[in-house]
This record gives structure tokens, C-alpha cells and sequence, in this order.
């Protein structure tokens, strides 16, 4: 009798591995076939035993060999009903995609900065690359020999070019994008609620943290009673937009010759969580943006009045934002345009 | 600027542990860049001449920790006498001959040449300086500590002996201190003896009148020069020193006399030297003090935060201005160590800053007035980039200036790339003349590494003699469609025109291609110019082609794959667009009738032609004209090829029939082959 339950077991596994019609012939034969099936041949056994086994024997035999033809029977239907039609597709392969390109993580930071401001009801504003001194410099407080410009080491064209907004030939490339929020108000009376995005140049090394171009995203918001405080809730919400919801700021008291009086936006080192690391060079805070109240020299220049109006400013370094945002410390990535690179960023 | 917390301390009773210092000094303006045991090293901003000093932070410290400051030192050792400049009266006369120099201080010392005391040469290090010998650490102690910089002469070196602050002369020159020639020009202000200069007046001494060891007698200087003279010598020189630095910016004019005073003492007390004779102080103009006027209700104003009149008082009085209160706030003097402040903002940003910017309640700006539209070039580059993205080009981040081998080939025969007068390097020396150079090199490096397919795109400004312009480029390589099912070909000509033709339909237009002749970079006869209508007739949007071999090779890259690339320029799309309607048409109500045709036709003809000449010769059921095959090989005789078009006939009133449609068709074929020599492939 053990034979059966040995025959029944080796059954039950052959059967659960046969995964395919053809699998499944394989195992009928080799239990069924009429020449060489087990359980044929357990069944001729009968005639051999002992008479007075023979009774028991034959039925558990016949028993066996209705089980597995039922079970046989079964799994037949089953894998029948689950056969891939014969038009089916392997759907394993990879689906045929549009071959897209991602937008550079300059364009993308930069276009996060613009909607945050676009969403407080700012305009965009574009402009020339090529300026003129009084647009970069002289109406910005700055006038020839100022002490200040020195922060701001420029590059000058070898000839001067004709401009591309009219007026005063270009002789400069633009060392930030103050110029066009001067042609701006030059062209427009308060109030004024603006950002000016765009490339900005100055004479600097080409190292892992400095670049000679890089990118700007500049405000400027003048209207009656504008004050400091202002300023604070309005860059608090960029930089709560930006970073997190819950992100710490400081403003720092600073110097910009156009902005009186000028800070700084520092937010908590999330690296460190304001203990002080290496990111943040042990202070726990990371510099996100320069600002302050528009200087009233600066008004006067445009023909603003100065006691009638005030106004805040801001200008926020793209690369130094992506740098934070993507977990990199090499400012030259963003400009090598390595596929490597460029692929990992957001479609 | 660094300063050892415990030097602080001579002046004002700060904390002792530099953190808190240097945390109370950030916050006030004062940037820390570092703390190293007892030293606290800050940025202090162009604009605060006065905090290069020890004494300058003592005062913001002092204030920040509402503390009193003691007052400067050596200011109340009246014991050397001030005595005329002239000769007879003082030991080393001093004529002053420009006004680039407002005040000349000067005192002479006997003196023994050796290596300063330990704590003072500890001190000069911990800030900074490196200690030379008693003389000179004395000088340069006495400019850390109080900003004013000065500067010993050996007397017995010096022609006369005499002082005259002059104008160098033309030719003349000077070997500096740090033993370098310098030549002269009549712009610098030069010390000069009785013979020549001797030091470059606020810049450097020379070596030929330097302290040394076998010194006996030294005259000490301590003057104040004109910023913009001392700033203009020292750039064109490109020679910045530490007392550069603090002339430059502004020094405090009533400094110079009190430094020497100091300098004298701390001579004494080391036991380097005695005062020989008073201080001659040739002072032509005395400075008055500026006064400016603080209204209360500005500085709530401009701050949106009500400070206390006693904090106002308290703050500014610390900070070593006096205010004298009025009915609306303060007329305020400002001292002439402060030669930032000039109005009133100045004061309030002084208010502002020891009141603390962070008590300060944020608020919002109401928005009163509509928000206005935004740039329409913003939008444009958005949506350029959005869809040259969506159809499988990668945007690129390139410089907007390059080597000049690099610009010069994508110009025109003749024509030279945009210089920059002072370029970083070689490599930087010009601005791009178009986007294809550098997205060409950004090609080249991603196919040495291990891309394939490279297809890249930028928005962005380039540069012509004629100016500045905006541009969408394009450059592509390598396979086209890498995909299990089937590969699709390598990048064309066709790629490259595909994206100028997208570009183009995101303006609303239609580009007209034509054979293009004087694109130096492009290989002739897989280049074209594209043109646009417009109100004033056709105009040149751009060009696209294939970039010739030669200039891919001599970036860097050689290979069998073709690369493409091109160009649009966006305003002059812009203006054509300026007529296109967005309007949408009602849908058509009929049914269309499409015919398609095989022609065999000469292959140098322009398949433009066969679509010329098939609407001139159609009704105007028909409704367009589509190219769909193109075939030269077997059962083509040589020197044709059969082009295959659709044409689509629809009528917006009425069904057509096949008849009419069937008359148009046989109309146009008639006109295919007298026109352009086309015969009927097959029905």
C-alpha cells in the first residue's frame, strides 16, 4: 500500500510543477500512458497480489487513478483558460515612449522662484544683457569710483554696442538685473510689484563655487507705506514656499548701495538642523538672498518721489538655491550640461 | 577683520566667550567667517571703514550689549605738544601740496630697532599682521586697534629730512616695500623728501626709506587721503594693502593725530623709543561734522515697527552719534568716523539694526493696484521650452561667452565675434555670436562619454555687432529612435529642420525653407535659410543645416554621425507672428475626397515646385498638400525619383464628387508635366 501513497505524492508535485500544456502531456504519460504509466503498471500489480490483498488493492489503485485523472482533467481546463490567445503580446517589454527632453534644473529652480512670485500677484520682467553704466550702476547708487562696485568686479565690452532697449549704447555685461527694474521704473509710476529673472556676469573665478555667469531672480516692490516689515513676511513666504513650511529664517543686517537699510535671508541649515556642520561653516545658517529698502538715492534717479514712496528689493542666486535644493557642491555641473547630469533631474 | 575678544575687552565689558561676541555681531551686521580660540573674524562691509578696527567693533559690540565703551586710547595723552609744520619749529618739516591729502600728521621719535615684546607680536598674529620689529608692530598695532593707518620713515634716510605730499612726477618711480618698481604717473599722490618720492601716499611705503635694524630716528605718518586718489592708485597699480583698504573707504580724519599720540605712548611703554619734539599737524580744512535730520515717524515708517524714542537715543548714542531731540524726532550728528551715513535712511538702518531686524512683525504689502501682464518673452521662452522638451530635445545650460576660435567659426566670412575688453581668460575672451557653438561643444562632450543620441537645446541671448538677440538653437546626433521593435535611422538634416518647423508652429507660422549659400559652418547643399511671411513680406527667421565635419572634428570629436543643428531667431518670429489668429474655424461639414499621386520627377528638383505648381493649377476645394513618400531605386530610372503626395479636396458647402475631383486631379497632372517635367508613376 505504501507504494500508492509513495505514487499519490509523486503525483501531487509533478502536477504542481507542470506549468504548460506540454508539461501537463508529460505527467499524464507518465502516470497514464498505457505501456509504461505508473499507474498502469500498479494496476497490472493487481493480478500479482496476494489473493487476499488483491480486493484492497484494486480499489485503492482504481481510487488512484481516478483522482489523478480528474486532477489531470482539472489543471488541464485551468491552464486552457489561462493560455495566452495566440495574437497575445509580450507585455513584459518596454512600452514605446515619445523620446522627451527635461528642462535644464536652472530653467526648473529658476521657474519654482518665478511662480511663488507670480502667485503674490508679480510680474515678470525681461531685459537686456548688455548694459549700460547708468542702468547697472549709477542709478543704483553707484556712482563712478564708488567703492562698491569693487563687489561687483565687471566685465566691460571691448566696444561699446548699440543698445537693444534704445537709449545709451551698451558698454557692459549686466552684473545683476537691477538695469531693468531701473528701466522699469523709469517707464512706469508706483506702484510696482516685479521680479526680473535672468543671467547676470561678473569677474569672477571659474571654481566649484563661483561662476563668472550665473543666474538671478531680482524683486522690487514700491508703493506708498511699504515698509521692512513687509519685507520680512514677504520673503518669510518665499522662503517657507521654497524650502519647507517650517523652515527658520534671520535677517541679517547687511550692505547694498541701493538698498538702505539692507539684510540678508538666512535659513536654518537643514543639513545640520542649525547644530553647525560644514555646509553651513559651523554657523547652522545658509544665506539664501540679499535685500533691503530701496535706497531713496535710487528713486530720485528714476524720478520716483522718495518721501511719497518706499519700497523693498531683493535678489535671489539661482545656482546657489539649486545647489541646496539637488544636494550638490560643484557650481560648474549646472553648466557642463552632462546628460548623466541633466537626466536626473524632475520631467 | 579679526579681533581677539580680550582686545575687545580693553574698550568695552563684552562677554568673554567669542561665540556669543560674534553671534551679537552677526546679528548687528557683522558676518562672522570664523571663530579660532579667542579671535572672532568678521566681514565687515564696504561701507564701514570704521569696523576695521578693534576699537570700531568695541563700539558696535558695546551697543549690541548695551555696555559702555572707554574712550580712545592715547586721546587724552596731551603730553607731546603740537607744533607748526614749518622748518625751524619741527624736526622734519611738512609741506602739503594737494588736496588729495586733507590732513598730515607727523611725529619724530629716537628710537632702538629690535623685536617687540611678546604680547604685542602674540596680538599682531592672533589679527592677522606679522610682526616685523617694534616700529613697524607699533604702527600696525595702532592701526588695528583704531583704523588709522601710518607709516614709519627712517629719518636719517630721508632727503632733508623733509615731508611733501605732491603729484608724482611723469617718469618718476618708486621701489615699494615689497620691493617691487613702481612706475608713476601725475594722477598718484606720492610722499616724496626732498629729492623723490618715498612711499605711495595711503598705499605702501618705499624700501629705500624703510625702518631697519641700524634705525635710530623715525618720522611717523599718520595722514588722511582722498578715498577716490588712494582707490585709483592702488587699482592702477593692482597693489591692495591694509592701509589701501581702510583709505580707500573712508578713514576718520580725526583720527590721525590721536593715532600718533597712542603710537608714542605704546613706543614708551615697550621701551622702543621717546617722542623727539612735537607733532607736526597740517590740517588746511577742518572737517565739520554732518547733521541729519531723524523723523520718529519715518523710522516707523520705513521699518513698519514703532521703535522707542529712548532705544532710538539709546542706540545712536552708543554708537557715538548725538541726538538732540526735537518736536517730530532728533537732529542728529553724525561723527566723521561714520562716512557712510549721509540721510536719513543711513540713521534709520543704524536704528534699525541694534533695535533688531528680527523683532521686526512681518507684514504683507497690500496689492493695490491690478497685477500686470507678464513679459511676453517669459511666457514665449516657457512655452518654447515646454515643447521643444516635449518633442525629445534636452535643454542646455551653455556660456554666453567662449574662446574666439569657437564664436568665429558660426559667423560669417569677415565678420568678428563680440569682444570683452577684460576677459577672465582665453577661453572667455568673446560672447557667443550664436547658440549653436556652444551647445556643438556640449555635443561633443557627452558623445566622448558614452551618449549616443545627444539632441540639446537653448533659449537664450546672443551677440552681434548689431546687438543683442534672442535665439532658440538646436544641435543633434547620433540614432534617432532606440526602441526593441525597430531602430529609426540616424539623426538628419530633417531633425534639425523638424524643430525649427515645431518652433514655428508654436508662433502660429509656417517656415519657408530655401537652399542656403554663405553658412561658412554648415555643409553646402544640406543647409537652408528659413523665412517666414509676414506683413512686410517675407523675412529671415533663422537657418538649420548639417554642421560641417571639419569644425565637429575641431571641437573634439570625430565620427561618422552627421550632427545637425539650427537656429531661430525669436523676435523676428515674434513680429511675423504678430497677424496670426488663434481663432478656431467651425469644423467642416462634408465629407473630404483624398487622392494620392506618384511622380516621377527629376531628383534636383525642389519638392517644393511639385507643391507650387500643383496649387497653382487646383481649385480651391483643395485643401492641402502632403508629401508622403520619396523613393529613388529600382523600377525609378536613374536621375529621378518618384515623389508621392496626398492631396486632400473638401469643399465647405457641398459633398464633391468623384467627378469633379477626379477633372481636378487630371488638371494638376497636366500641369506637373509641362510644368516641372513630371510623369504619372501610377494611378
Amino acid at each position: 500500500m505504501s507504494s500508492i501513497e509513495d505514487l499519490r505524492a509523486a503525483f501531487a508535485s509533478a502536477l504542481a510543477a507542470a506549468r504548460t500544456p506540454a508539461d501537463l502531456k508529460g505527467v499524464r504519460d507518465e502516470y497514464l500512458s498505457r505501456k509504461q504509466g505508473h499507474v498502469t503498471a500498479l494496476l497490472k500489480a493487481v493480478g500479482a497480489a496476494a489473493p487476499d490483498e488483491r480486493k484492497a488493492l484494486g480499489a485503492a489503485a482504481n481510487a488512484l487513478r481516478l483522482e489523478i485523472e480528474t486532477a489531470l482533467d482539472a489543471r488541464e481546463t485551468d491552464l486552457a483558460r489561462s493560455a495566452p490567445p495566440p495574437d497575445a503580446v509580450d507585455v513584459t517589454l518596454p512600452g514605446r515612449i515619445a523620446q522627451t527632453g527635461r528642462r535644464h534644473p536652472l530653467t526648473q529652480v529658476r521657474e519654482r522662484v518665478e511662480d511663488i512670485f507670480l502667485a503674490m500677484g508679480y510680474q515678470i520682467i525681461d531685459g537686456p544683457e548688455l548694459e549700460d553704466d547708468w542702468h547697472n550702476f549709477e542709478a543704483l547708487n553707484m556712482p563712478p569710483e564708488h567703492p562698491a562696485r569693487d563687489m561687483q568686479d565687471t566685465l566691460y565690452l571691448a566696444q561699446p554696442l548699440p543698445p537693444l532697449a534704445g537709449g545709451r549704447p551698451a558698454t557692459l555685461l549686466r552684473t545683476h538685473t537691477s538695469g531693468m527694474q531701473i528701466r522699469y521704473m523709469e517707464a512706469n509710476a508706483p506702484p510696482v510689484r516685479i521680479i526680473a529673472p535672468g543671467r547676470v556676469y561678473r569677474h569672477d573665478n571659474f571654481d566649484a563655487t563661483h561662476t563668472p555667469m550665473f543666474t538671478q531672480v531680482e524683486g522690487l516692490v514700491v508703493d506708498e507705506g511699504v515698509s521692512l516689515g513687509d519685507l520680512k513676511g514677504t520673503l518669510n513666504a518665499f522662503a517657507q514656499q521654497f524650502f519647507d513650511a517650517d523652515v527658520k529664517t534671520r535677517f541679517r543686517p547687511s550692505f547694498f548701495p541701493y538698498t538702505e537699510p539692507s539684510a540678508e535671508l538666512d535659513v536654518e541649515c537643514q543639513n545640520c538642523a542649525g547644530k553647525g556642520c560644514a555646509l553651513c561653516k559651523q554657523s547652522g545658517w545658509i544665506e539664501v538672498l540679499g535685500c533691503g529698502m530701496v535706497h531713496p538715492a535710487v528713486f530720485e534717479a528714476v524720478g520716483y518721489d522718495s518721501e511719497k514712496y518706499t519700497g523693498f528689493a531683493f535678489g535671489v542666486g539661482i545656482e546657489r538655491l539649486a545647489l541646496r535644493l539637488y544636494g550638490i557642491d560643484d557650481i560648474r555641473m549646472f553648466y557642463e550640461n552632462d546628460l548623466r547630469f541633466l537626466n536626473q533631474v524632475a520631467l | 577683520m579679526k579681533a581677539p575678544v580680550s582686545w575687545i575687552r580693553e574698550f568695552a565689558a563684552v562677554p568673554f566667550d567669542p561665540r556669543q561676541v560674534g553671534s551679537r555681531l552677526a546679528a548687528c551686521g557683522f558676518e562672522v567667517a570664523s571663530i579660532e580660540g579667542d579671535v572672532v573674524d568678521v566681514e565687515v562691509t564696504a561701507n564701514r571703514p570704521d569696523c576695521l578696527s578693534v576699537y570700531g567693533l568695541a563700539r558696535e559690540a558695546a551697543t549690541a550689549f548695551d555696555v559702555d565703551l572707554k574712550p580712545v586710547p592715547g586721546a587724552d595723552a596731551a603730553a607731546v605738544p603740537i607744533v607748526s609744520g614749518g622748518r625751524g619749529s619741527a624736526p622734519v618739516p611738512v609741506s602739503l601740496g594737494d588736496t588729495g591729502c586733507g590732513r598730515y600728521a607727523l611725529a619724530v621719535a629716537d628710537v632702538r630697532v629690535a623685536s617687540s615684546p611678546a604680547w604685542l607680536a602674540d596680538r599682531l598674529t592672533a589679527a592677522g599682521v606679522r610682526p616685523i620689529n617694534n616700529v613697524v608692530d607699533v604702527t600696525n598695532y595702532v592701526m588695528l586697534e583704531i583704523g588709522q593707518p601710518m607709516h614709519a620713515f627712517d629719518v636719517a634716510k630721508l632727503g632733508g629730512p623733509e615731508i611733501r605730499v605732491r603729484r608724482a612726477r611723469a617718469g618718476e618711480s618708486l621701489v615699494t616695500l615689497d620691493n617691487q618698481s613702481r612706475p608713476l604717473d601725475e594722477t598718484m599722490l606720492v610722499i616724496a623728501d626732498h629729492d623723490r618720492a618715498v612711499a605711495l601716499a595711503g598705499v605702501m611705503g618705499g624700501a629705500a626709506t624703510e625702518v631697519a635694524d641700524e634705525t635710530t630716528r623715525i618720522a611717523i605718518e599718520s595722514a588722511w587721503f582722498l578715498p577716490a586718489s588712494v582707490r585709483a592708485t592702488s587699482r592702477k597699480l593692482g597693489l591692495k594693502t591694509e592701509a589701501s583698504a581702510r583709505f580707500e573707504r573712508g578713514a576718520d580724519i580725526t583720527a590721525p593725530v590721536r593715532a600718533l599720540r597712542r603710537a608714542l605712548v605704546l613706543l614708551e611703554q615697550i621701551g622702543a623709543g621717546r617722542p623727539a619734539g612735537g607733532i607736526v599737524d597740517v590740517y588746511p580744512r577742518p572737517a565739520d561734522p554732518r547733521h541729519v535730520a531723524l523723523r520718529r515717524a519715518r523710522v516707523t515708517r520705513l521699518l513698519g515697527d514703532a521703535v522707542p524714542d529712548r532705544d532710538v537715543q539709546r542706540i545712536l548714542t552708543r554708537l557715538g552719534f548725538t541726538p538732540a531731540a526735537g518736536a517730530d524726532g532728533w537732529n542728529v550728528q553724525v561723527p566723521l568716523f561714520r562716512v557712510d551715513v549721509q540721510r536719513e535712511a543711513d540713521l534709520i538702518e543704524e536704528v534699525g539694526r541694534h533695535w533688531g531686524f528680527d523683532r521686526i512683525p512681518p507684514t504683507f504689502p497690500p496689492l493695490r493696484s491690478r497685477p500686470r501682464l507678464v513679459s511676453r518673452a517669459v511666457v514665449r521662452d516657457r512655452r518654447l521650452r515646454a515643447i521643444l522638451c516635449g518633442a525629445g530635445w534636452q535643454e542646455a545650460a551653455t556660456f554666453t561667452f567662449m574662446e574666439e576660435e569657437a564664436a568665429a567659426a558660426f559667423l560669417p566670412e569677415g565678420e568678428a565675434p563680440v569682444a570683452i575688453a577684460n576677459p577672465l581668460s582665453e577661453k572667455f575672451a568673446v560672447l557667443r555670436p550664436s547658440l549653436l557653438p556652444g551647445l556643438l561643444d556640449a555635443l561633443v562632450y557627452n558623445r566622448r562619454r558614452e551618449a549616443e543620441d545627444v539632441r540639446l537645446f537653448e533659449i537664450g541671448a546672443t551677440f552681434r555687432k548689431s546687438g543683442e538677440s534672442s535665439h532658440a538653437g538646436w544641435v543633434a546626433t547620433g540614432p534617432r529612435w532606440g526602441h526593441w521593435s525597430g531602430q529609426g535611422g540616424a539623426v538628419d538634416f530633417f531633425d534639425a529642420k523638424g524643430a525649427a518647423e515645431l518652433v514655428g508652429q508654436a508662433f502660429g507660422v509656417v517656415l519657408t525653407a530655401a537652399p542656403a549659400r554663405d553658412l561658412p559652418w554648415f555643409v553646402p547643399g544640406r543647409t537652408a535659410t528659413l523665412t517666414c511671411a509676414s506683413a512686410d513680406g517675407a523675412v529671415d527667421v533663422g537657418t538649420v543645416g548639417q554642421i560641417r565635419r571639419e569644425l565637429v572634428a575641431r571641437r573634439g570629436l570625430t565620427q561618422p554621425d552627421a550632427v545637425v543643428g539650427g537656429e531661430l531667431a525669436l523676435a523676428a518670429l515674434e513680429r511675423a507672428a504678430g497677424s496670426s489668429s488663434w481663432r478656431i474655424t467651425p469644423l467642416p461639414r462634408h465629407p473630404s475626397i483624398v487622392r494620392d499621386l506618384s511622380i516621377l520627377v527629376d531628383e534636383r528638383l525642389p519638392a517644393a515646385e511639385v507643391r507650387g505648381t500643383i496649387r497653382a493649377n487646383a481649385p480651391s476645394t483643395l485643401v492641402s498638400v502632403r508629401e508622403f513618400d520619396r523613393y529613388h531605386g529600382a523600377g525609378v530610372p536613374a536621375g529621378q525619383i518618384s515623389l508621392s503626395v496626398r492631396l486632400t479636396f473638401r469643399d465647405p458647402d457641398r459633398t464633391l464628387t468623384d467627378g469633379e475631383v477626379q477633372q481636378a486631379v487630371d488638371a494638376i497632372v497636366a500641369a506637373l508635366a509641362t510644368g516641372v517635367g513630371a510623369t504619372l508613376r501610377s494611378k
